[in-house]
């Protein structure tokens, strides 16, 4: 019997207790299910029609400020389904404890996630507070769930926690200052978001590291242990937060610059984990993905952080993008990816399937990210960066979604 | 052979490693531009104008033969204290009586400031080479008599024993026994030597000879050129970075693995 248990507090065992509900349907086992399915279906969509936004095909007057609602949505809309995959998927191995979030009572947090997204494309229509109280219950719920996190004696995850709560504040003032209700600009606001999202991301990654790489390193037999070492990210996530708060009063210091610059070699360090004792792993696929994450945010806030100091505008919401499509576009897409296989009692395994899905996010990031150096081609490199960030996700329903829609092959539940 | 290999080998790993390092000085650049916002340009330049110098000092002609000539002084004064340091210090560490007898001297010499020894030299020398190449000797002889002192009289007497009982070859005793253990104990002392030579050969230039480096510090201070003084001040950090985290550091870390 203990035997037992201790397995299943193995990390790919997932829970020790799944609810008893009858006909629980393949899509809603597990946390992460619908949300993939909604998701990249989502992406496209979005991409889609913002694409028809900005060339002027579709008017959605978005109040007066497309670009704001743009940087928003993006942010906000995609994070809570983001971040509900992770919390519904990694709190129960992490919390043994814990009853995964199933069936209906998935179902409806899943509804109340479509919900906002409907209600921010009819904003228009029915308000910003309907999007604001919809698209905040997701939030306020998603930390609910994550409760123990904080509450735990031993505080193992609570960064993660802490975060959220910011980062629900962060929205609340966003749509106080959108209402009128606050005097701060709301661009500011969602720059502050922006960085928040990132310390968020890099706690989750190390979460995500550790278990992906292990994992990858026990099924090819690598006799080796991967640690993410804390004081790395702890660095990155110092140089981040403060980069956030000069940048909010700052915005156009030059110690700014030399912050920024710090803060995107501080991410890039954290690559250096990735260098073994004793075996070479950076020639491992998933190796070489997780990698491009710390590269993107780093190029990114490096890239930032030369035009601040240069003055040059213009390069600084160009480069921006290495953060937000480059980064967390392919911290998302490698969230996607690694639960896809796992949850569903499959090996991590690359192909040239996923292999092209990194490459495009990376291409796409630096068609839209180098678009200053390339002023006469904006055109085309606005469109094409567009179309070839959305690839990977076409590719991900196409391999992913038949796994999605059936039950684990494991015969495991969830 | 195979131990420089293993050094390449890992080299680019450990170079990667420094990112962290490079985030902690860009941080502390950010701190400096702060300091310049407060204070003004006069009293402390932005990093920004400083580096701006900097790169243009490196294309001028004239400050490349500048930091020649230091280079020579710091590189012969090191030389010679290398040298005489490690044998006189060896040497020493092997008998209780040279060892017992070269502490308080050591001591003397430690505790002679820098800065009194270079008012002697000037009297003794002149104006020259010789005062500044004097004066780096002597700072950095004792640093590297001590660390190779205890290399020797820290010697494991009964690994010696173990060398002796299974009868090894002189030079198996001395290359696998005898070196290792001296060698971590002498080489951070070289490096420590190293480091303080690079900031007396500045000081003793900026007191006692008009070329050099040094000289064109003093020469900075008197124009109140705040710029070209921080520009040199980043050229003396950043050759003495150079030397010790990409070329010292891996060997040493070679070296010292035996320990861990």
């Amino acid at each position: 019997m203990s035997n037992q248990k201790e397995e299943k507090l193995h990390a790919t065992n997932h829970y020790l207790y799944y609810p008893d509900e009858e006909d629980i349907p393949p899509y809603l086992a597990y946390g992460f299910r619908p949300i993939f399915l909604l998701l990249a279906p989502y992406f496209i969509l979005s991409m889609a029609l913002w694409g028809l936004v900005w060339s002027g095909y579709l008017s959605i007057p978005f109040i007066d400020n497309v670009l704001q609602w743009h940087i928003y949505e993006m942010l906000f809309g995609v994070l809570t389904a983001g971040v509900m995959a992770f919390l519904t998927t990694g709190l129960p191995e992490l919390f043994p404890g814990m009853v995964p979030l199933v069936g209906k009572r998935l179902k409806y947090i899943m509804i109340l996630w479509i919900a906002g997204r409907v209600s921010f494309w009819l904003i228009d229509i029915t308000g910003v507070y309907l999007t604001a109280i919809l698209n905040l219950t997701m939030l306020a719920w998603l930390i609910w769930f994550a409760k123990d996190v904080v509450l735990d004696k031993l505080q193992r995850h609570a960064s993660l926690g802490y975060t959220l709560v910011v980062i629900f504040a962060v929205e609340v003032w966003f749509f106080a200052s959108v209402l009128g209700w606050s005097e701060s600009n709301s661009m500011s606001i969602l720059r502050v978001a922006l960085g928040a999202i990132v310390v968020l991301i890099l706690l989750a990654m190390r979460r995500v590291n550790m278990e992906a790489v292990n994992e990858l390193m026990e099924d090819k037999e690598i006799d080796d242990i991967y640690i993410s070492h804390p004081p790395l990210t702890n660095l990155a996530i110092f140089a981040v937060t403060l980069y956030t708060i000069v940048g909010y009063f700052y915005p156009t210091n030059s110690a700014l610059g030399w912050i920024a610059l710090a803060s995107g070699a501080s991410i890039i360090a954290i690559t250096s984990d990735y260098n073994l004792k004793d075996k070479f792993i950076l020639n491992q696929p998933y190796v070489i993905y997780l990698f491009w994450i710390f590269m993107l945010f780093g190029l990114g806030y490096g890239l930032i952080g030369w035009s601040i100091l240069f003055n040059d505008a213009n390069g600084v919401s160009s480069f921006r993008h290495f953060i937000t499509a480059g980064g967390l576009g392919l911290a998302y897409l490698m969230v996607m990816i690694t639960i896809g296989w796992i949850h569903t009692g499959r090996h991590l395994t690359s192909n040239i399937y996923t292999h092209f899905m990194v490459f495009f996010i990376v291409l796409a990031t630096f068609m839209r990210g180098l678009i200053p150096f390339f002023e006469e081609y904006s055109t085309q490199l606005y469109l094409w960066s567009a179309i070839a960030w959305v690839l990977p996700f076409v590719l991900y329903i196409k391999v992913f979604f038949r796994f999605l829609l059936t039950p684990r092959i494991d015969g495991i539940k969830g | 052979m195979k131990f420089f290999l293993k050094i390449l080998k890992d080299f680019p790993a450990y170079l990667w490693s420094g990112w962290g390092a490079v985030a902690s000085i860009l941080l502390f650049i950010a701190f400096w531009d702060v300091g310049n916002q407060i204070y003004g340009n006069l009293v402390l330049p932005s990093p920004l104008e400083t580096f701006k110098t900097l790169y243009a000092m490196l294309h001028s002609k004239d400050i490349l033969e500048q930091i020649d000539i230091t280079l020579y002084r710091a590189s012969v004064g090191f030389g010679l204290s290398l040298l005489f340091g490690s044998v006189l210090g060896l040497i020493a560490g092997f008998f209780a009586t040279a060892s017992m007898m070269s502490r308080p001297i050591v001591t003397i010499l430690v505790g002679m400031p820098p800065i009194a020894w270079i008012v002697l030299a000037m009297i003794w020398f002149g104006m020259g080479d010789e005062t500044v190449i004097f004066t780096v000797v002597v700072a950095s002889f004792p640093i590297i008599f001590v660390g190779a002192l205890q290399g020797t009289r820290t010697l494991d007497g009964e690994l010696k024993e173990m060398a002796d009982s299974f009868a090894f070859p002189w030079h198996m005793k001395f290359i696998d026994v005898y070196f290792p253990h001296i060698f971590s104990y002498i080489f951070p002392a070289w490096v420590s030597g190293l480091g303080m030579a690079w900031k007396i050969v500045i000081m003793a230039e900026l007191l006692a000879t008009s070329d050099g480096m040094g000289a064109e510090l003093a020469i900075a201070r008197s124009q109140l050129d705040t710029p070209t003084a921080l520009a040199l001040v980043t050229i003396m950090i950043g050759s003495l970075m150079f030397i010790e985290y990409i070329i010292l550091e891996p060997i040493k870390r070679e070296v010292e693995l035996w320990r861990v």
